[in-house]
């Protein structure tokens, strides 16, 4: 084979893996955090979509038919680049657009901790498995031959953290910067059947009620001394508390539906909301998908794959 | 586990995508129009079922329960789960935006088939519900692990090591899924047992 090989002592890969189980580590306590603080967090834990109006910025100011369908097309064409350099820059504009927005920095990187053990695995993983072509470098640690460090298997665990970043700072200039019926309006213009927004509509409204109700069952939970656990008599309760949970969110389903009949919901539900483009909104349409088109040209050309 | 961006090359995402666009479809046409705010409604009941999490090990897990919902939902299993993973990318991310359409796959093929499985072979006494119920719950689980261990093998050669541990990780989670469904459906079954029959969203006669 003609791959530039390095060799190293196994010394070294204890002191990787070791790095690697301590960053593995961090990420796991950030994730049990951020669970423990879904599950037993005060009110408000869960997040509410769509942002407040009132703000005004470049995007808040973007009508959302343009918005949408301007950073919808820009996700899938960082999605489809494979040159790390190239992924860097689209991770740069996406930094860039949220001070742009005047949106702040908690969510976005809420979002990004999010991802992170899912990430970490293939940033653990693809280096030690991905099948080694010529002209790959490697890394191989005396004493385990058979498991070569391949740079490239690295290289493209990366890209693919870089376009997840990527996607994930999109999430709130797409969605923070307009109330979320407007944003379901302007997907419904779009094309979308106007079904799907009321639907989105309905389950985000209750998914935020059948939460406190879980919430208000845990307390009652933990107060009668329940602890979490993986013995077999609690998965009973966990079963008897998912159960619980769904017979009340289906009673309250055929009452809400009762409800909607007697304020005459006959299929469909009022619009509230009216667009209007000038200029601006295309310009700014244009510059987005022109740089995306741009980086994905770029990509293309120089060299074909990564 | 879920899919996140950047993992499926453009034509995987854009090609699962139209697949379950195309089921979400079937399954919308499949449940009576005006019982289509209820699906919203349990959708998202099974979103907050879903934060629940079990200690295991040094981790958690969350519950997924596709079994479940397609066994209490039927056709409309899909659409609801398609609206519970839309709702979930857009508050926390899970599941990513290119990557929607591979998770509703994931999550949705397989709680069709477990729903198709209960209502065959539920029978009516409580022994034999929770042990099909239980069977649900933990085939569910095996499907989209192998429907993602599939995308993932179809991502690329280089993705066969991650496609592997994936397959690996769910194991524990079979096990959990497994005794928690049976437990669910024994609790349904003495509390409110109807909720176990033929989903209410299947079109039929209006009484």
């Amino acid at each position: 084979m003609t791959n530039p090989i390095l060799q190293l002592p196994w010394p070294v890969l204890v002191l990787l893996l070791g790095l690697l189980v301590a960053c593995l580590w961090l990420a796991l306590v950030a994730a049990r955090r951020m669970a423990g603080a879904v599950e037993s967090g005060p009110d408000g834990m869960l997040p509410l979509l769509g942002g407040a109006a009132a703000q005004r910025s470049p995007l808040h100011d973007w009508d959302p038919r343009f918005k949408i369908a301007a950073i919808l097309a820009f996700a899938f064409l960082v999605v489809s680049l494979r040159q790390p350099p190239l992924v860097a820059a689209a991770l740069a504009v996406a930094l860039m657009i949220i001070p742009l927005g005047r949106l702040p920095w908690s969510r976005p990187l809420r979002r990004i901790a999010a991802m992170n053990g899912f990430l970490a695995m293939f940033l653990v993983v693809m280096p030690l498995t991905a099948v080694v072509r010529p002209g790959d470098a490697l890394i191989v640690f005396g004493g385990l031959e058979s498991w070569p460090f391949n740079l490239r298997g690295l290289l493209l665990a990366l890209t693919i953290v870089g376009k997840a970043w990527c996607v994930a700072l999109l999430m709130e200039p797409l969605l923070a910067t307009a109330p979320l019926g407007a944003t379901l309006e302007g997907l419904a213009r779009l094309g979308v059947p106007r079904r799907v927004g009321e639907l989105l509509l309905i389950a985000h409204r209750y998914i935020h009620v059948f939460f406190d109700e879980q919430q208000r069952m845990r307390s009652g939970m933990v107060a009668r001394a329940f602890r979490p656990d993986h013995r077999l008599d609690r998965m009973r309760d966990y079963g008897n508390f998912v159960g619980m949970l769904l017979v009340r969110s289906y009673e309250r389903t055929h009452r809400v539906f009762e409800a909607m009949q007697a304020r005459g919901y006959a299929g469909a539900m009022p619009g509230h909301y009216r667009f209007t483009a000038n200029a601006a909104d295309w310009l700014k349409t244009i510059l987005l998908l022109a740089f995306g088109v741009g980086l994905l040209l770029a990509d293309r050309l120089a060299g074909g794959g990564a | 586990m879920h899919i996140s961006d950047g993992v499926m090359p453009t034509s995987l995402a854009l090609g699962s995508g139209a697949v379950s666009l195309a089921v979400a479809a079937w399954s919308s046409r499949a449940t009576r129009a005006e019982d289509l705010p209820k699906v919203a409604v349990v959708a998202a009941a099974f979103f907050v079922a879903a934060t629940v999490h079990v200690p295991l090990g040094p981790t958690s897990v969350h519950l997924l329960l596709p079994g479940l919902v397609g066994a209490l939902l039927g056709p409309s299993a899909f659409l609801a789960i398609a609206l519970g993973l839309v709702l979930q990318s857009l508050m926390f991310q899970f599941g990513g935006l290119t990557a929607l359409g591979g998770n509703a796959l994931l999550m949705g093929l397989p709680a069709l088939a477990c729903g198709l499985l209960f209502q065959l072979f539920r029978g009516g006494g409580a022994k034999r519900q929770m042990l099909v119920g239980g069977l649900c719950g933990g085939l569910g689980i095996v499907g989209s692990a192998i429907i993602l261990a599939l995308l993932l093998a179809f991502s690329g050669e280089d993705f066969l090591g991650v496609a592997r541990l994936a397959l690996a990780a769910h194991l524990p989670v079979v096990v959990i899924e497994t005794l928690i469904a049976a437990f669910i459906v024994r609790f349904l079954h003495k509390v409110k047992p109807e909720m176990l029959e033929a989903p209410f969203t299947l079109k039929r006669d209006r009484p």
